[in-house]
This record gives structure tokens, C-alpha cells and sequence, in this order.
């Protein structure tokens, strides 16, 4: 791989090559593996580390590049980039349960910079159905409460089989976004944190 | 009784990448399964420091992390490196979790085993028929040598994995939850790690100044208990069974719901069946690799939930009856 395939991958990760450009290293990352790690490592490295701005439909294209990480086929090759993704979704839950109930029982939580919360679905109204995104796939929305509490329970019943506690706690703290508890034990605590929170940006 | 098979198509990179293989660790030719039972070890005894790039549903997410074992005491610290710089530090069972924008601590106990690894076969996981395991080729992550293993799915009712392996150590450096599709569905990789190195005590120290923040003791308000239930799935895909029955009392609730678990081993389904006392939401839901379905069935809701396909929880949970 010359310098010059190097800057076209870091001009099209950036968002800067012209779409004729951007084409046509699409083509050529079809069929080049090495191409395809290389724009993976400054999609994800590049981004994820350095707080870059996403380029316009770049995360759609990430799918496309995983896969080639992985070394299969491309899903959906014939699809255009800006088609072939819309998979993603607003994410709903974690898993575990001690510290999700608690912050979001004293405080709240904040959507994380990583959740898609553009669906514009109400977490509280939000009702069984499905959309269908630009790319014709069918996408399930988040249901209610009850469910996110059985999503926490399932993760935490899983991480007593295995060895996934951490992710599972990482997954609850970054994806939370349930309303506030009822009520809390500790009533006092509960006064101080409202207290606290109100002040809080 | 549907048992949809895997494409044929769906792994040939794989096969191919299997069948050129010639690298030192292959050539070997040990056993897949050896190299797993070796991955358990080392995740519970690696001391580790590096850079974790979680992807799921498309959106990347970075965490610098340090991990530590001695005497038999889990050291860690997870920092996110974007948003809120959330820090979750850990000592043993008690856990430390710092929201600086929040100037808030919450400590809590964690008695499980701590990984980032959200699809990590554990070293007691000992799958069956419905998986094969192969080691597929050498590969680079984060820098080092590894040996990639995939475990693939006979059919359609559970996902595949790849976990790459380092050569000299056995640690997972990268792991991916593959879909039927054969694309990854969620990924975690190390960016850069460095092995097996001295940790100093302040690599675990927190990053922020907590003497002022706000310190929240919370216990879990999740209680359960082992029963016996009626309800069972009469349509199971092959290789899942029951592995644990548990009533749960759900946080903000005084009703018991009815929590089986099902396992083929290494994918895990939990169903919940709780009274319905007015209509609920019923239909599929998603996130990342994680699928659920509810249904409503002789006055309860059924919601089947699980790191599975679609189809499999739908399956599962349309299928519960008292016996």
C-alpha cells in the first residue's frame, strides 16, 4: 500500500474525498482486504481516540468495513453506502442491575455520545412495532420497563455463568436512559442526590 | 418444529483463509478447544493495560483499561475516553463507579468475574454438537501475534464468534459476535495492551478528585430465589435446555416473576413469565446482539430474551404452555 492509497483512505475516513473518489476506493476496498483493515483501523482508532467529529455517513459504511475485517463477504455489496446501514437503532439497555437502578433512581442518566437517539421514540410510550429504515430492513423498537429490567436480569444471570460482568456493567452505565425510579431506600441519600443533581449541569 | 440450517456460503472466507494457512501456531495443530481452555485461564490471570475499542450497531466507543490479579484479588479500571469520562475502578467485590459530570460515586459489590468481554466463552462453557470450533489463521492485533478461533453455529438459532488469540498468551485481544450474515454484530479489540507488565497502584487510582463528590451506597434491589415452575418451551431449537429456575422480584415491584434460563452451552436465553393484569407491548426488540420477544399466553407475559437471532427467542417464547 503506497502513501497515496494511504491519504485517499484518511481524505474518505475524514469525509474529504470528492464522491467520484470515494466510489471508487469503495470498489477497490471490496476487493482488497488490506484497504479494508486500514480504513477500519482510522475509522475506529482514528475517531474513537482522537473525539473526531464522524464524517456524513461514515458509521454506515462501518458496517461494510467490518465485515471486512473479518474477512467475509460483504453484506448487501450492491447496496450504496448511505443505504446500507440505518441498522442501527436507539439502544436500549445494559444488563446488570445494582448500579442502573441507583443511578437512575437518584439521578438519571444522560444519552451517552454513542446513542442513536434520533428515532425520536419515546422510551416511556414507546410501544411493540417495527420500522422500516431506508434500507428495507425491519427494525424492533425498545418496549418498556419491564423489559429493560428483564434485559438487566438476564445479563446479570449470564454473567454468573460466565465471565462478562464488566461489559455487562459498561453496557448498562453508557446505554441507560430509563426515567426515574419510584422511590429509593434510603430517603435521605435520596434527598441530598435531588439536591445535588439539581445543581448539576 | 423449524430448524432452519446455515447457508453453506456463509463462512467461506473462512474456510478458504483454513485451508491456506501455513502459520507457526496452525501448523501445530493444536486443538481449538485447548487454545479456549487456555483463553479462560489467562483472561482470570493476565494483568493487562491498554486501549479498548468497543463497536456495536455501528457506533465506536474507547476505554483505556487496566486489570490486575493478585492473591487472588481483581484490580481494575475502566475510563471512558469520550463523553462523561465515566471510571469504573475495582477491588476486589467493591466496585467504585465515578460519574465526574455528576460529581458522584457509587460504590457497590460486584461477586461475578470482571471482563469487557461481552461474548467471551468462559472456561466452564462446554458447548456441544451445535458449534464447531477451528482455528482459522494468524493474525495482528494491537501489535501482536494472534491465532484466530471461530466458533461456528450448525443453524440458524445462535450467533457464531471469532475471538483472536495472542500467540504467546492465550488472551483475547479482539472478539466479535457474528450474525447470520456472517458480518460482525458487536466487536470489542484491543487498540494497543501491554502483558503481563507491573502495575503500578497509581495506573488504578481515579483520574478525577473525589473528595468532594457525592458517595452513594447502593445494594441490589434484584432479589431471587430457586423455585419450581409448570412453565416450559414445548418447541426448543436444538441443544438449548433449562439450566436454572429462579423467581425474581423485579426492582420497583413486589410481583415474583418465573425466570428460566436456557443454554445450549455457550448462547444463553432467559424467559420471564409474570402475571398480566392489563395489555401489554408484545413483539420482537433489539440491541446490538441481543434479541427479545414477548407474547402474551393464558393471561401472562412470556418475554424470552437472549444474545441469540431473532427467530430463536421468538420460537422460544410463542412455544411456552403449562405443562
Amino acid at each position: 500500500m503506497n502513501d497515496q492509497i494511504r491519504m485517499q483512505i484518511s481524505a474518505f475516513v475524514d469525509g474529504e474525498l470528492p464522491d467520484a473518489e470515494a466510489d471508487l476506493l469503495l470498489r477497490r476496498m471490496s476487493q482488497d482486504a488490506e484497504l479494508r483493515r486500514k480504513a477500519a483501523e482510522y475509522l475506529e482508532i482514528g475517531r474513537a481516540m482522537r473525539g473526531e467529529a464522524s464524517a456524513r455517513g461514515i458509521e454506515r459504511l462501518q458496517e461494510r468495513i467490518a465485515a471486512g475485517i473479518s474477512d467475509e463477504p460483504l453484506a448487501n455489496e450492491d447496496v450504496p453506502a448511505e443505504e446500507s446501514a440505518g441498522r442501527s437503532m436507539r439502544p436500549l439497555v445494559g444488563v446488570a442491575v445494582a448500579a442502573s437502578v441507583a443511578l437512575i433512581a437518584i439521578f438519571g442518566l444522560q444519552l451517552s455520545p454513542g446513542v442513536d437517539s434520533t428515532n425520536g421514540i419515546d422510551n416511556e410510550t414507546a410501544v411493540a412495532e417495527s420500522t422500516e429504515d431506508p434500507a428495507g430492513y425491519t427494525v424492533p423498537q425498545p418496549v418498556d420497563d419491564q423489559l429493560i429490567q428483564m434485559r438487566r436480569i438476564h445479563g446479570a444471570s449470564t454473567a454468573e455463568q460466565g465471565a462478562n460482568g464488566m461489559n455487562a456493567r459498561l453496557v448498562n452505565l453508557r446505554f441507560s436512559e430509563e426515567p426515574p425510579a419510584e422511590e429509593d431506600p434510603e430517603e435521605e441519600a435520596a434527598d441530598e442526590a435531588a439536591d445535588e443533581s439539581a445543581t448539576l449541569p | 418444529m423449524r430448524y432452519p440450517r446455515l447457508g453453506t456460503s456463509l463462512w467461506p472466507a473462512l474456510i478458504a483463509a483454513q485451508l491456506g494457512c501455513s502459520a507457526s501456531a496452525l501448523a501445530e495443530r493444536i486443538d481449538p478447544n485447548d487454545w479456549l481452555n487456555r483463553m479462560g485461564a489467562a483472561v482470570q490471570m493476565t494483568s493487562y493495560e491498554g486501549t479498548v475499542i468497543r463497536i456495536q450497531d455501528g457506533k465506536a466507543e474507547a476505554l483505556k483499561v487496566v486489570h490486575t490479579v493478585t492473591d487472588g484479588v481483581i484490580r481494575e479500571k475502566v475510563v471512558a475516553q469520550e463523553g462523561d469520562g465515566l471510571e469504573i475502578i475495582r477491588i476486589g467485590n467493591e466496585v467504585h463507579c465515578i460519574l465526574p459530570d455528576r460529581k458522584s460515586v457509587l460504590v457497590e459489590e460486584w461477586d461475578d468475574q470482571s471482563t469487557l468481554f461481552s461474548t467471551l466463552p468462559s472456561s466452564q462453557v462446554r458447548f456441544g454438537s451445535e458449534y464447531d470450533v477451528s482455528l482459522v489463521r494468524e493474525d495482528r492485533v494491537a501489535g501482536r501475534q494472534t491465532v484466530l478461533v471461530a466458533i461456528r453455529p450448525h443453524d440458524s438459532y445462535r450467533f457464531g464468534h471469532r475471538i483472536w488469540l495472542d500467540t504467546e498468551t492465550a488472551f483475547p485481544l479482539q472478539t466479535q459476535l457474528i450474525g447470520e450474515d456472517g458480518t460482525a454484530i458487536e466487536q470489542v479489540k484491543f487498540a494497543d495492551i501491554s502483558l503481563n507488565k507491573e502495575i503500578h497502584a497509581s495506573a488504578l487510582a481515579p483520574s478525577v478528585n473525589t473528595e468532594n463528590f457525592l458517595w452513594l451506597n447502593q445494594p441490589s434491589q434484584h432479589v431471587k430465589q430457586e423455585i419450581e415452575t409448570r412453565w416450559e418451551s414445548t418447541d426448543l431449537p436444538p441443544g438449548f435446555r433449562a439450566v436454572a429456575t429462579h423467581g425474581e422480584t423485579m426492582p420497583g415491584s413486589e410481583e415474583i416473576v418465573t425466570h428460566i434460563l436456557y443454554s445450549d452451552g455457550l448462547a444463553n436465553i432467559s424467559v420471564f413469565v409474570a402475571r398480566q393484569d392489563q395489555p401489554t407491548a408484545e413483539g420482537p426488540s433489539r440491541v446490538g446482539g441481543s434479541n427479545s420477544y414477548s407474547a402474551s399466553i393464558d393471561g401472562h407475559r412470556i418475554t424470552a430474551v437472549g444474545e441469540v437471532p431473532a427467530i430463536t427467542v421468538e420460537q422460544i417464547a410463542k412455544a411456552m404452555s403449562l405443562r
